[in-house]
């Protein structure tokens, strides 16, 4: 049972990476906005009907939370558009690990001063040593 | 240089994404994950609409033209809300965030390797390999390090 959702979950993590490897060359046929909205117009159908379907009944309402917890859509299309525009240049595998040194890089310096409400929580010195492999894997990957 | 500023902006989004993560996950826990999953989407749809509108030039090539498989982007981003959901239930964080990097890195490589979906083809060199051991480790650390921030929440 473990194994077998821990291959699913590779599974979605490829998924990420066709996605992007979808979005770049889409973006150079289309355009780089209308790649992104193709992700977030088919994306906001699916999620409608699974919350329509799936979502408890009584929920409680958007407009019932603060307003800061909602910004995360704001920020979506910056990952998308950044997407479509970086990996026909760099590629698919170079763009990931940019990525994942950002998510790194963020869950130090975010984390530590608890910005953007996140719980507060102080350097660690292993996600320092994973930030350090990670640059170190861009720069080999620069190399060609 | 160009590479260095498109690395730079990778960087950036995957900030981005890990602070949208974590607002999406308080969220979540407030009005449900698909809720606040269609509210990121949705969001996202209408904000890049309003920068279509005044800001995109015209291209001719459109959506409708190019082939549909094209399209499915969004078919590979949303299934893995919904796998995550479930998975960190059952195997908790540690895990499912060293298999979706796995998983990430593995089908880049083989996207660039053979320049599927029509990407330019990127040969998996051997520096390249020697990005991926240092991967290796980093996801080692990472491992490790999200398993203490387990046993924090717990206590």
């Amino acid at each position: 049972m473990q194994i077998l959702l821990i291959f699913i979950v590779v599974l979605g993590g490829m998924g990420l990476s066709v996605e992007a490897g979808l979005l770049g060359p889409l973006g150079n046929q289309v355009g780089e906005l209308w790649a992104t909205l193709s992700i977030f117009g088919v994306g906001a159908a699916l999620t409608f009907l699974l919350m329509l379907f799936f979502s408890p009944r009584n929920s409680a309402s958007f407009f019932a939370q603060p307003p800061l917890l909602l910004i995360g859509g704001v920020l979506g299309p910056i990952y998308v558009i950044v997407l479509t525009v970086v990996t026909p240049v760099i590629g698919v595998a170079m763009t990931m690990i940019g990525i994942l040194a950002g998510q790194v890089f963020k869950s130090l310096i975010i984390d530590h001063f608890g910005l953007f409400g996140t719980t507060e929580r102080k350097i660690d010195l292993k996600r320092i040593i994973a930030l350090a492999f990670i640059v170190l894997a861009l720069f080999f990957m620069t190399k060609g | 240089m160009t590479t260095i500023i498109m690395i730079m902006l990778a960087v950036i989004a995957g900030a981005t994404l890990s602070v949208q993560a974590a607002l999406n996950g308080r969220l979540g826990g407030n009005v449900g994950v698909f809720k606040s999953a269609f509210l990121t989407f949705s969001v996202g749809a209408l904000i890049t609409a309003l920068l279509i509108f005044f800001f995109e030039p015209n291209h001719a090539i459109t959506l409708m033209d190019v082939p549909k498989w094209q399209l499915l982007g969004a078919l590979c981003g949303v299934p893995y809300i919904v796998i995550m959901v479930i998975a960190v239930q059952h195997i908790g964080t540690a895990l499912a965030t060293v298999a979706v990097i796995f998983g990430q890195l593995t089908m880049s490589v083989l996207i660039d390797n053979f320049g599927w979906l029509g990407n330019e083809a990127i040969t998996l060199s051997n520096s390249r390999i020697g990005a991926l051991v240092c991967l290796a480790i980093a996801l080692y650390f990472i491992h490790s390090s999200s398993k203490a921030e387990v046993k924090e929440a717990d206590s």
